[in-house]
Parts: C-alpha cells; structure tokens; sequence
C-alpha cells in the first residue's frame, strides 16, 4: 500500500471531473483525479459528438437552451481544436407539425440562439442529400466536438498546474474520520495495491456511475442511467449536423463526425450503467427514422452500434431535508453538498448536465466548494485557452494535411484515420500499451475497414517499443521487472474483439463482406487464437439487444472486475461503481 | 458474345475451373467482378487445418469427421488428390514449386510468429524453423515487423531474435508496399547488394525469416539466389494483403489462361442469367459501359461465399446468391449471420449452394434445379473455408469433380486448346 496527500479528490475521468479537475488547477487548489479505466471510457466515449447550438432543447426547456449556446462559443473560444465548426439545420418533414417550427423559433430567439430560416431549396443546396419533400429548415450553430481531445487538452492543461491523474484506478472506499472524509481508497489496476489519497475535499464527478460513488460513501443518490443507442455510418452523408424540427425522439439527428456519421439516438432508462447492449430492432429503427431525412442512409453502410449512458439525476421526491438541492445552478445539472443534504461535511457530488456544458459544471460546483474552503479565486475557465487552441478549428481535411506536410504515407499505420507511426510511437513512449487506449486517443481502427490493417501494425509498434525498453533496461533488472510486459498477441486479441463488440447488430451487406475479411486475416492468415469472451450468450439468453461498442470500454478492467465478482469480492461492486463521468444529457428524459 | 462455358469468378476456384476445362478442350470465358482470394489469402494451399476448432494432422484421414453435405464428401477424396496433384504439376510448369505433403500438415509461419496450419507451401516458405531463428525486418516496410514476428516465434518455443536491414537504394516514391517492394526483388542487382546485409544480420543463426516479398514476376528464383546468396535457409513469411506469394499464382494462373486462348475479364461482374426452363442459356454481365450477355452451354459459378461477394447477407437475416438468384439458406435475424467472439466461427462463414453430386445447385428434395449450371469453391455450402483452412483445398477438389463431370479429366498439358 502506498499513500499520498492532496486538498481535492476528483472521482471519474469523464470530462466532467476532468473540467473540475483544471478548474481547481487554474485556481491554485492541489488535485488528484482517479478514473477507474481509461479517461473518457464513460459516457464521454459513448455519444454522438454533437456540440449543442441549444435549438434541440428551445422549445422545452429555455434554460438548458441558453447554458448550450453560451457554452458552445465558450469552448469555440478555448478549445476551438477539438471542435469542427459544422452548422447545424433542423428540417421540418411534410409528416411533422408546422407549430413546433413557429416555437423552435420563438424559442431559440428568447435563448439568444441564432437562428436562420432557409427554403427547402437553399437547405437542400447546402445538403444535397436531404429529402426530396422537406417543408422548411433552419439554420443553428451545431458543431463537432471530440471528447477526447477535450479531455486530453483538459488534463494537459490541469498537470501543467500540478494536477495529477491516476487511471485505473477504481476506488475502492473511504477512510471515514468524524462527518469527514479523510481518504479515498483506490486499487491499482495495473500493480495490484492499494493507494490511499489522503485529502480535505471530495468531488463525486462519476456521472452514471455516482450513485455507485456515493453508496461507498454512506450516502444515497439515485441515479437513473438513460441508455441512448447510437448507429455509426462508414462516411460522413452530411455536411453539418442535421435535426428533424419535432419533439426530441429516436433518430432524429445526424451527426458527422472526423470521417463517419452518427445516428442518434434513444433514450430508455435501464438500472445499470454499465448495460450498453444493443438491439437490432433500434439499429433498424435509428436508420429508418433518420432516413426520412437523408435517404440515402437506408442502403448506407453501417459500421457499427453502441449506447451510451446519460447520467440522469431524481432529485428526492420530498423537500425537507434536501431543499438544499434546490440550490443547484440550473435545472440541467445538480451540485449536492452532501454536508447540508447527508451531514457529511467534505463531500460533494455532480449529476446530471451534458458535454456541452461541462466547464460551467465545474465552475457551479467550483464556486461552491471555493466558497467552503476559503479560497476567493475567481474561475478562469472560460478565459484561459487550452494547450492546442492556436491550431484553430479542426477541419476534416486537418490530419490529411499534416499526412501531406510531414510527407508520412510511408508511416500510416491507420489508412482511415490517417495515424502515423510516429504518433503511435509517441503514445507509446508516453505509457500507453493497450490498443484500446491508442484508438481512444489516436482513432486507430476507427473506419470502414474496422482494424483489418491498423492493429496487427500498432501491434508492433508496441512491441518494438518494448523491446527498445528492454534492451535499455537490460543492465537494470529492476526497471526490467517494473515494465508491463505484455503479450502483443492477447492485446491483438483484445482490441479486435472489443471492435467486433460494436459490429453484432450491424453486420450485413458490405459490412458482412469486410467482416469476412478480417476475420480472414486475423484467423485465416495470422491463425490468432484467444480465450475472448462470448459476447453474444449473455445477449441471446438475455433476450435483449448485444453489446454494441462504439467508442469505449475497456476490456482489461471488465475482466478483472468479472473476476473479482466471482470470488464476492466486494471490491467488484466499487470497482463497477466507478467508471466516473458524467456528461451531456440534462435531467429528464430527453435524448441528446 | 459465346461461349461453351462461362466461369463466373476468378478465385482460385474460378481460375482453377477455367483452366482445367480449356485443357480439357472446352472454349471457356471468365467474367469476374474484381480478384478473388489468391490476393487476399496467405499463398498457401490450406486443405483441411481444422476441424471442429481443433487443429488436424491428417487432413486426408479427418475428412470422414466432416458432414455428409461438405463439398469434400460430395467431390470425394479422389478428387481432392487429383486436384492438388493438377495443382503441384500446374504450379511446377509455371516455375512455383510447392512442398508439403497432403497426407501431413505442416505449419506456415506468419507475420505474427505464428504457424498457421496448411498443406502445400511454395517453396520459399517452406523451409523448416530450426535452432536459432533470424527474423529479419527490412527498413521501411511497415507491413512486416521482425520484432512481433520474433516475440510471436518465442510466444511458440523457438529461439527467434529479430534486426532490421537497410535495403539497397532502390527506385520507389516515399513510401512503397509490397508489391511494390517484391518488384524490386525481381532485380538480380538489387538481390546481390542485399544479399551480404542479410547473411550478416543473421550471423549465428540456422534459419531466417523474412517477410514474403522476395521477388513477383520471376517465379521462386529470386528467393533461391539470395538464400545462395545470404547463405542459410529463408523462409517467407505470410503477410497481410494483398498476398505477394498469391500475385505469383495469379500471374501464372494468367498466363496459362492466355496460352490456352481463354478470354478472361475483371472488373466485370455477372449480375444474372437467362433460362430456358432447366438450362440457363446465357450469362448476363455489367460491363464498363452497357449490359453483355453472353450465351453459352454450360455455366460455372465460381463467386464465393459472402467473403467473395457471391452471396449477399441481408439486413433481415436473408441471403441472396447474386448471380442465378439460387436458393440459400438464411437466418433467423442477422444477428444469427455471427458468432459473439470474432476470432470463432461465424455462421455466415458457411453460408453457401446446397449442390448435388455433380455440384448442380439442388432443391429441397436433393434433385438438380438447373441442368447445366454448377458451383464450385467457396459458394458451396457446409464449409467455412477460414475456420476450417480449406479455402484452396475445396476449389481444387470441387474444380477437379468439375472436369470429370464436364467430361474434360485430362490429367496435364494436352495441347488441345482451341479459340
């Protein structure tokens, strides 16, 4: 067991706890987050990238719709990188009622979003692929957003101020002293002990997951996980983000993303968040409804399916003890203190809220616990620009630029992606050694070809890295013996299958025909065998949709935490609890 | 357009099936819809590696264990032998020695460091790992990685240490593939000044592995002049696609066609056929700038499974045999198409054209639906030619049950072609 010291814990690598994490930064306030896998493996992986205008919530709910459009020239501002500038439409169908569009416009105008109507002929000049028959359409400031980027440029930015991050490392409970915290208690995934944090604050930023968080805790927070199911399109279809004018439902936006497009998107509540299956009845149904706007996505490709978790927060049903609550920011999202809500002094939580609005997350709750500890900084959040900004915004054809620049066709290990060799051997260099983590932060075996040429190459950058090390370490056998020396096979083996996770309701067609192939290759040609788990019998005697990986998850972890329920170890329950983040979705229902 | 017999596919099935009935005396056509699985495969000659998950030894003797309706029960054993002793002597001809043994397995070894099972081997990836191995890499070439090549050959127990050699300057843009660099291989110049490099990053050892590009257009020799040349055994080994040890095949497959006065097209895809009650009558294709139908007495479908696009998997779980519309069995939902761990069998793997014994597609009842249409290779149904490596092994036995139903067995080169 190893220990260390800190004023702030921050539970969950979202972005949430990342935004909380380089707000305490940027006032001075010494931090530590600890993310029980991989940053961004939550529900910040697991979405649909939209950056909100607000026009999905200006009929319903003004003031989610006002914090949207404020945010998004926020981060337009400070992370204008991770941020491809699309525009947004929202196109009335002929089967659609006209008196939503007179309110969308009412109500984007009274939440100072812009807004601008276009004929069917100029919405259609602009996406060639819309419907024939569209009534009218009008024009918002959607973009793009990569979550990860954010993350790592948040997290860059908080460890140049001193912040620290632990991933992976599940927290495993609390060290109680009074009506205080005193420690948080986390398990190193990779080393097998325990690290106790010694700290004056905690920060309960686990999102779906929080309730899991707070139960460790002693103190109650329901959460109710909504599921939203998203399609992945092998290319783009749309220029800009495109939205049916109607009240939220399934498949009623487009959203393109670096090279695909993605089909948002569900909403059922479930009990765990953790459950991201998919079934094909929503794939199917995710296509055709967005097909009613862009046909030609009913004989597209579809590469694969995933869900994702919102983090929904019920505010308790009576008042009493917990009107405190009430004092939380906005509707959208919810700072508890559980001091004045539970008696527990040093602990808050953040629930609730959606990508989009993170940094104002971080600087309610911020605000709120500077107030408690005495610290008068201001927040400077929205001011201070994020390592990467003076790239400006990302564009499309951005990688295929840097490729062309750098002269580096002869390196790309990913031909969709456009990776390099040398940013693969950067990653490398920096720690990273499961594929997994290189796709989240690279997009490796992200396209259409769904890994059939990236990983076995990535592969081997990993392992000749690794062989560099041990030649170096070679007159050191204890640095020797500290490396994770692991089997470049098995991690083939991992990646391939966590890709295939995404793919078990979406292959057929074209799809089918690449799926062949690859498993041509890795079995055919390579002969790669493994132990993998069985994804498709827990969903065929579950009787309800698969798992379906879009952009996240982390294998490794799952498997430890498999095993550790199996021995009833109570640390599988923690360990599950606390994939933290929390992100886009505001309270309630809602989709996107 | 004619001809007596239209091959549909230019798979090893396909190419297979072309050659032998011209040989044979047939005036034969092949319209295919782009390159099959010579490309695409690891150049080897895979006859039975598995069998129920479980690698096999004996690939002749472990055909009893497989189903009644596998295309190695309908086409027998005979065939099977008849087509890979066609094959070896056709190969041989062309400069492509083979070895191995189809009583025996034996092992290929891999990019990975792996040893896939198989049967027949061209010769340059036939040499046997032994003692100390030399993996080596050559600089530039990213598709080959000595390193994970040599962990993957320890990961199996042998002894392997990995380097990297420059190559000799050498004509390519700024980055180049494999084809690109197997062409390179093909000048003897370009072999004598690599030549010392690799003897001498292979100092000390038995045996030297080497990624499979060792020369395109000329056969195995370039492979043995820089084993003579690097003085120890060279083994290819199996890469990704596309399969340079398969682009030797190809071009030999070619060439025989040419010399048999075959006309042969890719980029040409058949998209039906007409009938005339149980015969088809001609084959419909989508050429480059209008439909071409070709009328001919005899149809050979060599198309592939879904693999091969011979099969389309619906969205519904239904499947669709693309060019005479034969029936396939489907699926429930396509959800079913697959298995939920990627490196098992996936159902659709199998998918195919229920035949009868002289590879007609057949009803439900087991009689021939059509008269002169037949399927070989991978259409087939009730074989998966990547979980069970039998690919190559099911196109030759299928193409050689072909000639002698088509009444063209001639074993060898009888100069009986005709235009």
């Amino acid at each position: 067991m190893t220990s260390l010291d800190t004023k702030v814990v921050v539970i969950g690598g979202g972005v949430t706890g990342v935004a909380v994490l380089r707000d305490l930064a940027l006032r001075g306030i010494d931090a530590v987050l600890v993310e029980r896998s991989d940053l961004g493996t939550g529900t910040s992986g697991r979405w649909h990238g939209l950056l909100h205008s607000g026009g999905r919530y200006a009929v319903r709910d003004e003031e989610s719709a006002r914090e949207c459009i404020e945010e998004n020239l926020v981060l337009r501002r400070i992370a204008p990188h991770t941020i491809e500038d699309l525009g947004g439409l929202f196109v009335l169908l002929p089967q659609d009622d006209p008196a939503y569009a007179e309110q969308f416009v009412v109500g984007c105008k009274a939440a100072g979003i812009p807004v601008e109507e276009l004929t069917p002929g100029e919405a259609r000049k602009r996406e060639p692929l819309l419907a024939e028959r569209i009534e009218a359409a009008y024009a918002v400031p959607d973009g793009g957003i990569d979550s990860w980027a954010l993350i790592r440029s948040m997290v860059a930015d908080a460890s140049s101020r001193g912040a620290r991050v632990l991933t992976r490392h599940p927290v495993v409970g609390f060290e109680r002293d009074g009506d205080r915290l005193a420690a948080v208690r986390v398990r190193d995934l990779a080393g097998g002990e325990d690290v106790v944090i010694g700290c004056e604050w905690v920060v309960n930023a686990a999102g779906a997951w929080a309730g899991q968080v707070g139960a460790l805790a002693g103190v109650p927070i329901e959460m109710i996980p909504g599921k939203g199911v998203m399609v992945v399109m092998a290319s783009r279809y749309v220029r800009g983000v495109v939205n049916a004018c109607r009240k939220p439902a399934d498949g009623d936006i487009v959203v393109p993303q670096h090279e695909v497009a993605i089909l948002g998107t569900t909403s059922v509540q479930v009990e765990d968040p953790d459950d991201v299956t998919v079934d094909p009845a929503e794939v199917d149904r995710m296509i055709d409804m967005c097909a009613q706007m862009v046909p030609s996505l009913a004989r597209g490709r579809v590469l694969r399916a995933f869900a994702g978790s919102r983090p929904l927060y019920k505010p308790p049903q009576q008042a009493g003890e917990d009107t405190q609550d009430t004092r939380a920011v906005s509707r959208t999202f919810t700072v508890l203190d559980h001091a004045e809500r539970d008696g527990l002094a040093n602990l808050f939580s953040i629930v609730g809220g959606k990508l989009t609005t993170c940094r104002q997350m971080a600087e309610k709750l911020v605000d709120r616990l500077g107030e408690r500890m005495g610290v008068t900084v201001p927040c400077t959040t929205a001011e201070v620009p994020l390592p990467g900004a003076d790239h400006g915004v990302h564009t499309l054809a951005g990688p295929l630029a840097t490729v062309e620049r750098e002269g580096a066709y002869g390196t790309l290990i990913c031909e969709c992606e456009l990776v390099t060799a040398g940013q693969v051997r950067q990653a490398v260099a920096d720690g990273v050694v499961e594929l997994e983590d290189l796709r989240r932060r690279l997009r490796l075996g992200y396209g259409p070809c769904q890994a059939a040429f990236c990983a076995w190459r990535a592969a081997a950058a990993v392992c000749e890295r690794q062989l560099d090390t041990q030649v170096r370490a070679a007159a050191s056998p204890a640095a020797q013996g500290g490396s994770h020396d692991a089997d470049p096979l098995a991690g083939l083996a991992r990646f391939v299958q966590e890709r295939w996770r995404g793919q078990l309701t979406t292959v057929w067609g074209d799809q089918a025909r690449q799926a062949l192939l690859n498993h041509a290759i890795y079995r055919g040609i390579f002969d790669l065998a493994a132990d993998q788990p069985d994804e498709a019998a827990a969903w065929r005697t579950g009787g309800i949709g698969r798992q379906g990986d879009g952009q996240a998850e982390d294998s490794r972890s799952e498997g430890l935490e498999r095993e550790a329920s199996e021995r009833d170890d109570p640390a599988a329950e923690v360990g599950r609890g606390l994939i933290g983040d929390p992100d886009r979705t505001s309270a309630g229902t809602e989709p996107g | 357009m004619r001809a007596d017999v239209v091959v549909v596919g230019a798979g090893p099935a396909g190419l297979a099936a072309a050659v032998r009935l011209a040989e044979g005396g047939r005036q034969v056509r092949v319209v295919a819809r782009g390159q099959g699985f010579t490309h695409w495969g690891a150049g080897a000659v895979d006859v039975l590696g598995r069998v129920g998950g479980e690698r096999v030894e004996r690939p002749l003797d472990a055909i009893d264990r497989l189903g009644d309706s596998h295309p190695y029960r309908l086409a027998g054993t005979g065939a099977l032998r008849d087509g890979l002793d066609w094959f070896r002597d056709f190969a041989a001809a062309a400069g492509l020695d083979h070895v191995g043994d189809p009583e025996r397995n034996r092992g290929q070894v891999t990019a990975l460091g792996t040893l896939r099972p198989t049967c027949l081997v061209p010769a340059p990836a036939g040499g046997e790992l032994r003692g100390q191995v030399a993996v080596l890499g050559f600089a530039g070439f990213r598709d080959f990685s000595a390193a994970l090549c040599a962990r993957g050959l320890e990961r199996a127990g042998y002894q392997a240490t990995a380097a990297t050699v420059e190559l000799p300057p050498w004509s390519h843009r700024r980055y180049f593939t494999a084809v690109e660099l197997s062409r390179a291989f093909d000048d003897g110049d370009f072999r004598a000044r690599l030549a010392p490099a690799l003897a001498k990053a292979a100092a000390g050892a038995d045996v030297a592995v080497v990624p499979a590009v060792l020369g395109l257009g000329r056969g195995h020799e370039p492979w043995a002049e820089l084993e003579r040349g690097a003085g120890l055994p060279l083994v290819e080994a199996a890469l990704a696609p596309p399969s340079v040890p398969g682009l030797r095949l190809f071009t030999a497959w070619r060439r025989r066609l040419d010399e048999l006065g075959v006309a042969w097209q890719l980029g040409f895809p058949a998209t039906g056929v007409e009938r005339d009650g149980d015969r088809v009558t001609a084959v419909r294709c989508e050429g480059a700038s209008r439909p071409v139908v070709i009328r001919c007495d005899e149809v050979v479908l060599a198309t592939g499974g879904v693999a091969g696009h011979g099969i389309e998997a619906n969205r519904d779980g239904s499947l669709t045999e693309v060019v005479a519309g034969l029936p396939v069995a489907g699926f429930e939902d396509r959800t079913h198409f697959i298995a939920g761990r990627f490196l098992a069998a996936h159902p659709i793997g199998e998918a195919g054209v229920r035949v009868d014994g002289e590879l007609r597609p057949a009803g439900d009842d087991g009689a021939p639906m059509l008269e002169n249409l037949r399927c070989v290779g991978g259409l087939l149904a009730a074989h998966d030619p990547t979980m069970e490596g039998s690919r190559e092994g099911v196109a030759l036995a299928t193409t050689a049950r072909l000639t002698a139903v088509l009444g063209a067995a001639d074993h060898a080169d009888q100069d009986v072609s005709r235009r």
